[in-house]
């Protein structure tokens, strides 16, 4: 069923549609980034497809993706980049933003997936298409970076304004801090110190967050 | 003569309206009728609501980032506390979909208690965001009742898995242990109370005047600008789209069951709550059909890839010790693959979309949440309303901030 709505699609859109890399039952087409507005509002109003559920947007880094089991980023296009696993070469396209749609009277899914390039991180918004894009979107930016062109207020939404980076993105350190106010040295007894704000693996007492704003005998 | 002095002289002046210019007020973060923290930066005129703006965030707890930084087991306890009142369900979404991206089949009294689990966890999750509406709108007594239904169903669970709310007890391939004995005799002697006490709230709100009055055609919302912007599960419902996952793509056990989809016709807030007592009764039904159609047999798949190995053969057999050392310090190898796997939460369309590339932890999970596009719809729906309506409002929608915040 849903793959006659990826027939319907490049029917319709035969230039738009790069590829087709459905996996376990899911069905996925990428799409070509120019046409994404204007295939988000074929599959939303044609009767056939119906896609009037917008349920996700969500975002993937491909920077850590290959290992042996995925045999270099199969996920991220048709051409298979050439990845060494030693060196750590840039993987392009880099980002992937997936569009998870569904319908309610047809009772089909699709998944609309657009691929960026780390050094060109804008998508043009679909806020015009489906009202709850809005939300979606700018988590999708607060996480990750990506720039929705054309929506009216792309602001971060979970994480407070002065935060600096993209929490989502791989080369974010899992432990990095970034408090708004001086953290107490309180030791971690369990993990130890983490990667406070003078950089990776300098003990938080150390640092100048860690002794100079706190009183030495207030936990000693 | 100055202006105080010219009301003295008129006696109209008393009698013609006061000046008055928008006011913004904050509601929350940190007020009890903010369910979680949210914030709303309110605009007013007078008493009626121009303009909302909804800030999040204070809860969140970076639950992608440590996700992607535990094994796909270790995961489990995080989707508890996506939504704490029912998490069952989110650990149902979350197995499901590492499931489908293996291509497991799970046992057949697995999914069984999955369903049955679930449902149990559907009724706490209605019976508190009742509860909730009743005691905000000063009906203290309605809370206390589902406070003690909820209670007795906590009792059930706690007596599964040990703990009433962060329950962590489903299992890629199945769930952690079988059903204690008598445990289903237990479930079917409190669940006439439960059903009871159900009965007592529908007396005393649905035909209650002041009730009525306080959430009929409040918060009303269209059909279609519903689906524009998102919403699901008994929100959508109430505005009579008839849609339900467990209908439009049966998983599980689902197909076996004889339940019904209520639908309402207004899209306000009464509609959502006697959706979700609807609701309750329904799944009160899809449990007992479990119970009575639950076939004896394993729990959890025998395949040591995926599920942990019996006891017996961890302490006496050289491959159960292997099997469980490799489980527990790299995690279940998860061939690679994008999915996105969804179920019917209780406030809507649960989703996890997950990128594994074949290691023993997740590459990627992001949730989607059923409340997080309805709290985005929070300023259209009380645009317009005097400041008291909030409250019934952001009840019925049933926001939980675990889960919307991440």
């Amino acid at each position: 069923m849903a793959q006659a709505l990826i027939d319907l699609l490049r029917e319709a859109h035969p230039d738009a549609v790069l590829s087709t890399p459905g996996h376990r039952g899911d069905e996925v087409a990428v799409v070509r980034r120019e046409r994404l507005v204007e295939v988000c509002r074929f599959l939303k109003e044609d009767p056939r497809a119906d896609l009037k559920l917008l349920a996700q947007i969500a975002a993937v880094d491909l920077l850590t993706y290959a290992t042996e089991a995925t045999g270099g980023a199969a996920l991220a296009s048709n051409e298979v980049p050439a990845y060494d696993l030693e060196h750590k070469q840039p993987v392009e396209p880099r980002y992937h933003v997936a569009y998870n749609l569904g319908s309610v009277t047809k009772k089909h899914r699709l998944r609309l997936r657009v691929e960026l390039r780390s050094d060109d991180m804008k998508v043009p918004t679909v806020t015009g298409i489906w009202r709850t894009a809005d939300w979606w979107e700018r988590y999708v930016y607060d996480m990750f970076g990506v720039e929705f062109v054309g929506h009216p207020n792309l602001t971060r939404i979970m994480m407070y304004p002065e935060f600096q980076g993209f929490p989502l993105r791989k080369d974010y350190p899992v432990r990095k801090r970034q408090p708004l106010v001086p953290e107490l040295d309180f030791p971690d007894l369990v993990r130890g110190p983490g990667p406070g704000p003078g950089g990776a693996g300098v003990p938080m007492s150390q640092t100048h967050v860690g002794r100079a704003n706190v009183d030495p005998d207030a936990y000693d | 003569m100055t202006e105080e002095a010219a009301h003295e002289h008129d006696p109209l002046a008393l009698e013609s309206e006061l000046p008055s210019s928008p006011m913004t007020v904050n509601l929350g973060p940190s007020h009890p009728a903010m369910h979680g923290t949210v914030r709303l930066v309110l605009k007013l005129e007078g008493e009626t609501i121009v303009e909302t703006v909804p800030e999040i965030g204070f809860l969140h707890r970076g639950f992608s980032k440590s996700s992607e930084n535990s094994t796909w087991t270790q995961v489990l306890p995080y989707t508890d506390r996506l939504n704490y009142v029912s998490p069952y369900l989110n650990n149902v979404a979350y197995v499901m979909g590492v499931e489908k991206l293996i291509g497991l089949q799970i046992p057949e009294r697995a999914e069984y208690i999955r369903v049955l689990t679930g449902e149990l966890s559907r009724i706490t999750d209605h019976l508190t965001c009742i509860g909730a509406i009743g005691l905000e709108l000063g009906a203290f007594t309605v809370f206390l009742y589902a406070i003690e239904a909820r209670e007795l169903l906590w009792d059930r669970i706690a007596e599964l898995s040990g703990a009433r709310v962060t329950v962590s007890w489903m299992r890629v391939g199945g769930c952690a242990n079988d059903l204690p004995p008598g445990w289903g005799e237990k479930l079917l002697e409190c669940l006439p109370r439960v059903m009871e006490l159900t009965s007592e709230i529908d007396v005393l709100l649905t035909r209650n005047r002041i009730f009525v009055d306080r959430t009929r055609d409040i918060g009303v919302i269209g059909a279609d600008e519903a689906l524009d912007w998102g919403f699901t599960g008994p929100c959508l419902r109430a505005c009579g789209v008839n849609y339900d996952v467990r209908k439009a793509h049966p998983y599980s056990v689902y197909p076996r069951m004889d339940f019904e989809v209520p639908l309402g016709s207004r899209g306000d807030t009464y509609d959502r709550y006697v959706l979700r007592l609807e609701e309750i009764r329904q799944s009160h039904k899809i449990m007992l059909q479990c119970l009575e159609q639950m076939p004896p047999g394993p729990i959890i798949v025998d395949d040591w890839r995926y599920a942990l190995p019996p006891k017996k053969d961890v302490f006496s057999s050289i491959e159960g010790v292997m099997a469980h050392f490799k489980l527990i310090m790299e995690g279940i190898q998860v061939p690679p693959g994008e999915i996105y796997a969804y179920c019917e939460g209780a406030n809507g369309e649960l989703g996890f979309h997950i990128v594994s590339n074949g290691k023993g932890k997740p590459y990627t999970i992001q949730v989607r949440a059923p409340g997080f596009p309805i709290l985005s719809a929070l300023p259209r729906l009380i645009k317009g309303h005097a400041v008291a309506d909030i409250i019934p409002i952001f009840d019925s929608i049933n926001m939980i901030g675990g889960e919307v915040e991440q």
